[in-house]
């Protein structure tokens, strides 16, 4: 079973409701939360914990026998991302920071051997056991690396080998193919937005991209005390979702996540809100709904 | 000159400070904008801009399609494909699935029925232009959902923002890149004469912000520091000391200030919105810094 936790924007606060969504929820599910924000991990900041068990994610990228090489350049016209350039006479060469790694054209090379297998690493996958009773896994990519796919999947793939009952997944900002990816799969969408003009608008976004997996999704509305809820409600039921929490402002929560220290642990009113959320969706995915 | 600003983490204020500095720059300076989060567009929304004067479509990425009436369900493209993009639906039938598929052709190229599969364009998004009521000309735009190249579109937008700064006679482009280090951010980045990076004092956004300056390294150009929400976490010294440590000057510290959100829920700068907002003032001074110290 999986869940998602995402929202168009940045900074409204998708980690944090993350994180403490997976204290509160690791008490009822065996539980491993995906930190699918490959360009920006920060869960384990939240946490409080040291990320461990790295992994390198190596991606496949061509190296040219050229003493086999015929020059024909089909390599080149079949690379999609143009990572392969010919010289005059055919010679192909690759700049691999543009290569995928999808193998094109390894498989339409006709001379058996002229490409041969090379990777490089292209980031790291962690998985890290937290003190709050469930496994963390963390996706990062290097810095340089252009292509978050890869690390996506490789990341979502070693969470999935892993021995659970609930798999939670937080994204990254935004609505691009990469956060489609890491939502893949979910039974619920949570998406955390901001009651400003801006927070909105973005809102509407993974609210389409919600609705185009066919996910059912709810909204939680963070720092809610700082704009119009009721605008989040609307844009919500237009996409048959439902606004299902609201977290206020807090300086309580700004200490828990400076200090990397769940709020859901301590004894404050924020806590609560966090907790209330969390049976909800063990409700929902208990069949309570 | 084209100054890229960057941050990493998401949610730092890039868009509010990117807002607010265009404010003050565009009585000294002929500007342009560019708000490269392809993703997430929101510089346009700040600086009240209502209706798009000129919009581009965008076909550049790829996607893969598998004609069910040929194809003889052998599988080889599920196995093949490097992002796990073809499912299987409850006919048994093979599918791609557009949202998430990257257009590299490997299902074409492995299948071995001719024709079944095929690449087809497909539209990624639109780049628009707009003038704001400020007067300078800003370009934006808006990857479709669960579409991949948000960094080709960013790729575009700076080269349409360059052949207005060519017509206009302009002599400034600021660009806003999107949070993270991938595609998008490269693509802000590259090209630039210098980065300014925001970060808030908090274990995340430093962690976010180091990265984000290697993405700078690796294009060898200068990069200066801001701080947001600078008084949020008083014992938190370590942002300073890694600029510090780095050689990075930081050309201003902003405090946390409910100014902002207020003037966002305006759809205005917070230094029009709210002048005398301690925000305000010190977004003032940094203007005036990166006026005298950068742009010249």
């Amino acid at each position: 079973m999986q869940i998602a936790v995402s929202g168009g924007k940045g900074g409204t606060g998708k980690s944090t409701v993350a994180i403490n969504l997976a204290v509160e929820l690791a008490r009822r599910f065996k539980l491993v939360l995906a930190d699918l924000d490959v360009e920006a991990p920060n869960d384990h900041l939240l946490l409080g914990v040291e990320l461990a068990g790295e992994e390198p994610v190596n991606q496949f990228m061509p190296k040219f026998d050229y003493s086999k090489c015929t020059k024909c350049r089909k390599c080149a016209e079949v690379c999609e991302e143009h990572a392969i350039i010919t010289l005059k006479d055919g010679t192909p060469f690759l700049m691999p920071n543009l290569c995928s790694g999808c193998r094109a054209c390894e498989i339409v090379c006709p001379v058996p051997g002229a490409i041969l297998e090379a990777f490089r690493v292209i980031g790291h996958t962690y998985v890290t056991e937290t003190p709050y009773g469930f496994t963390l896994v963390t996706g990062k990519l290097r810095e340089g690396e252009e292509r978050s796919m890869p690390l996506v999947v490789e990341a979502k793939k070693r969470a999935r080998n892993l021995d659970y009952e609930l798999l939670m997944v937080d994204t990254a900002a935004g609505t691009g193919n990469t956060v489609s990816k890491a939502i893949e799969g979910s039974k619920l969408l949570i998406a955390v937005t901001e009651p400003t003009p801006l927070g909105i608008h973005d809102t509407e976004l993974i609210l389409q991209l919600g609705k185009l997996m066919g996910l059912k999704t709810w909204v939680v509305v963070n720092r809610a005390d700082l704009g119009d809820v009721g605008k989040v409600r609307e844009i919500a039921e237009k996409y048959g979702a439902e606004v299902v929490a609201e977290i206020p402002y807090s300086e309580n929560i700004v200490r828990s996540y400076v200090s990397g220290r769940p709020i859901v642990l301590e004894d404050v009113p924020e806590a609560k809100i966090f907790r209330e959320l969390a049976e909800r969706v063990a409700g929902f995915l208990g069949g309570g709904e | 000159m084209q100054v890229a600003i960057a941050s990493g983490k998401g949610g730092v204020g890039k868009s509010t400070i990117t807002a607010s500095l265009l404010y003050f720059l565009k009585d000294r300076y002929k500007l342009i904008a560019v708000d490269a989060d392809a993703e997430a567009p929101n510089l346009g929304l700040l600086l009240g801009v209502e209706e798009w004067e000129e919009e581009r479509e965008h076909i550049g990425a790829k996607v893969a399609k598998i004609n069910t009436e040929t194809c003889v369900r052998c599988g080889i493209c599920y196995e093949r494909c490097p992002y796990e993009s073809i499912y299987i639906d409850e006919d048994g039938n093979y599918i791609v699935n557009e949202l998430t598929c990257e257009g590299c052709n490997v299902c074409g190229l492995v299948c071995p029925v001719p024709g079944t599969i095929t690449l087809e364009q497909a539209r990624s998004g639109v780049i628009r232009k707009a003038t704001t009521k400020y007067g300078f000309p800003i370009i934006s735009a808006q990857l479709d959902v669960g579409r991949p190249e948000s960094g080709k579109l960013v790729t575009e937008e700076k080269e349409w923002a360059k052949k207005l700064m060519d017509e206009l006679n302009l002599e400034h482009m600021i660009v806003d890149s999107a949070a993270g280090i991938g595609c998008q951010v490269i693509a802000s980045i590259g090209g630039a004469d210098l980065t300014i990076l925001i970060a808030e004092p908090t274990p995340a956004s430093l962690s976010d912000v180091q990265r984000a300056y290697k993405v700078v390294q690796h294009f060898r150009q200068p990069a200066y520091l801001i701080i947001n929400k600078a008084d949020l976490n008083p014992g938190f010294t370590a942002l300073r000391e890694w600029a510090e440590a780095e050689g990075i000057p930081v050309i201003g510290e902003v405090p946390y200030d409910r100014a902002i959100p207020k003037s966002m829920a305006m759809l205005k700068p917070v230094v029009e919105a709210f002048p005398d907002s301690p925000a305000s003032k010190a977004l003032k001074e940094i203007a005036e810094r990166i006026a005298e110290e950068i742009l010249g």
